[in-house]
């Protein structure tokens, strides 16, 4: 289980003092998805940094499986959102997947095994060879989260994964994230500012408040759990759950102004 | 392949013109110092492809060699940990421009001093002047590493030897390809001017010995010699840097297109 206990995070530099976190407490069950939604700017990055333990929060705690984070914690993977900056441009796609697998000290023969299902997962079963830049932006991404999936994490975080790639490769990459926490059962924190795909994706949406940040509310979306683009975005209550959520956001960032 | 083809005509092409140039221009030349090109064209197998490649040609080699792959050795290493710590960077950064700045042939001087005429003396003037555009690329390469690989690699716990490759070095290798590339030239300069000094064999003694014993087509030839050098060092380099820049070169070219 990923909790997150009074998160509070203060930006103090050269004399501006930004509060890119007010208060924040949550906790996400083992094996769920959970997006978190929030205005532009309400600190989403920040918090997944502070779970990442990428950065150490002013107070309050992030904790996983009841151990607290104080750095970046062991099975913990990470999809960012600048694909193109992430991969490593000199190592092939295969290599860039195993890269965290040879660190992890995974023999080498379950290395290679792990590597070919992770690519063959993401539909990238011919492209062990290529590099990142020569393939489309999509096609990173999939393999950013193939990187993820072959570290085997106990908890996934995908900041604005899909932020960059065109409408239609952002529907499917959706689909595959979905097929993927079906197949492996990953806990997963989706962090979007798409208030559709937050609800398309999760089974749980966490609204942020604009800054400093607060939980605004927490939505549990009961939408089957087969989903799909054409089915469950006409559903008459996937249609309710994203006017609330819109609402939500709205109403955050009138607060703020 | 013959767009591979076209490129060498084109390459060659210049060349080829300005030596023909040279030999007719030269051809009936009584001037001494200026012999015809074919007189040392002549001289030119005699003078380099007997004794004296092994007693002057491979030896001066053999230090540059040396020197060279001392200076880069001592400059990615510095480079990495100067780069990667800010502190020192702002420590020494002024200290670097300030001996950067200082023409390596002046301390040929004080380097005899110190480290006598052998060839010690020598490989210490190359590295003197081949460390710093290698040290301080190198610099610079480490301290552009970029942010969302750097956190990549600690979120996926990429620490260690694995880190300083795969992350520090591969990002820099770009720049530090840039320093070694200016390293060579300055290289092959300091590798002839160490050896006018004080010095018993190699190139550079040869050359002046040559010019003060008034064997004008021989001084020529091996200032030909030298040239033909830098070609043949210059084209090696570039096929060190088509294995080590590949990605580089190929995700460069791609952008353009894009």
């Amino acid at each position: 289980m990923l909790a997150v206990d009074k998160l509070h995070k203060i930006y103090d530099t050269r004399g501006r003092r930004v509060e890119a976190i007010g208060e924040l407490s949550f906790a996400v069950e083992e094996g769920s998805f959970v997006c978190v939604v929030g205005p532009s700017g309400c600190g989403k990055t920040t918090l997944l940094r502070c779970i990442a333990g990428l950065l150490p929060p002013t107070s309050g705690a992030v904790e996983i499986d009841g151990q607290r984070v104080t750095g970046p914690p062991e099975g913990l993977a990470i999809v960012f959102q600048e694909y193109g900056r992430s991969l490593f441009p000199w190592l092939r796609v295969r290599d860039n997947v195993d890269l965290p697998l040879r660190a992890a000290g995974v023999g080498r023969a379950r290395r290679a095994a792990r590597v070919d299902e992770a690519l063959g997962a993401v539909g990238l079963d011919d492209a062990h060879l290529a590099y990142p830049w020569q393939l489309s932006g999509g096609m990173q991404q999939r393999v950013a989260i193939a990187r993820a999936i072959a570290y085997e994490p106990r908890v996934l975080l995908m900041d604005e994964p899909f932020a960059a790639v065109d409408a239609q490769t952002r529907a499917d990459l959706e689909d595959l994230i979905r097929e993927l926490h079906q197949r492996f059962a990953t806990t997963m924190l989706f962090v979007t500012h798409d208030i559709d795909e937050a609800v398309y994706l999760g089974q749980r949406v966490i609204m942020l408040s604009a800054s400093p940040t607060r939980v605004a509310e927490d939505l549990d979306v009961d939408l089957p759990a087969e989903r799909d683009q054409l089915t469950t975005r006409g559903d008459p209550r996937f249609t309710e759950l994203r006017g609330q959520v819109y609402a939500q956001i709205q109403k955050a960032k009138q607060e703020r102004t | 392949m013959t767009g591979h083809l076209r490129r060498i005509g084109v390459a060659v092409a210049l060349p080829v013109v300005l030596v023909v140039a040279w030999w007719f221009a030269s051809a009936g030349s009584t001037d001494f110092y200026f012999p015809p090109l074919a007189k040392i064209v002549e001289v030119f197998p005699d003078t380099w492809f007997g004794p004296r490649m092994v007693d002057d040609v491979l030896p001066s080699l053999g230090r540059l060699a040396i020197g060279y792959a001392a200076a880069l050795l001592l400059g990615v290493g510095l480079g990495v940990l100067v780069g990667s710590s800010r502190w020192l960077r702002a420590l020494v950064e002024p200290v670097l421009e300030f001996l950067r700045a200082v023409p390596p042939p002046v301390l040929v001087p004080i380097l005899v001093l110190v480290a006598g005429i052998g060839n010690g003396m020598k490989i210490l003037v190359i590295i003197s002047g081949c460390l710093w555009p290698v040290l301080l690329n190198t610099v610079e390469g480490v301290r552009a590493v970029d942010e969302v690989l750097a956190d990549t690699c600690r979120a996926y716990r990429i620490r260690g030897k694995l880190r300083w490759w795969h992350l520090v070095l591969r990002s820099a290798s770009p720049q530090i390809v840039t320093g070694a590339r200016q390293a060579l030239s300055i290289g092959i300069i300091l590798m002839v001017i160490s050896e006018m000094f004080a010095a018993s064999s190699g190139l550079g003694f040869t050359v002046i010995q040559f010019k003060d014993g008034f064997q004008i087509p021989q001084m020529w030839s091996g200032v030909i010699l030298l040239g033909l050098l830098g070609v043949l060092l210059s084209v090696l380099f570039r096929l060190a840097e088509h294995r080590v820049l590949g990605w580089y070169h190929g995700s460069r070219a791609l952008e353009k297109e894009r």
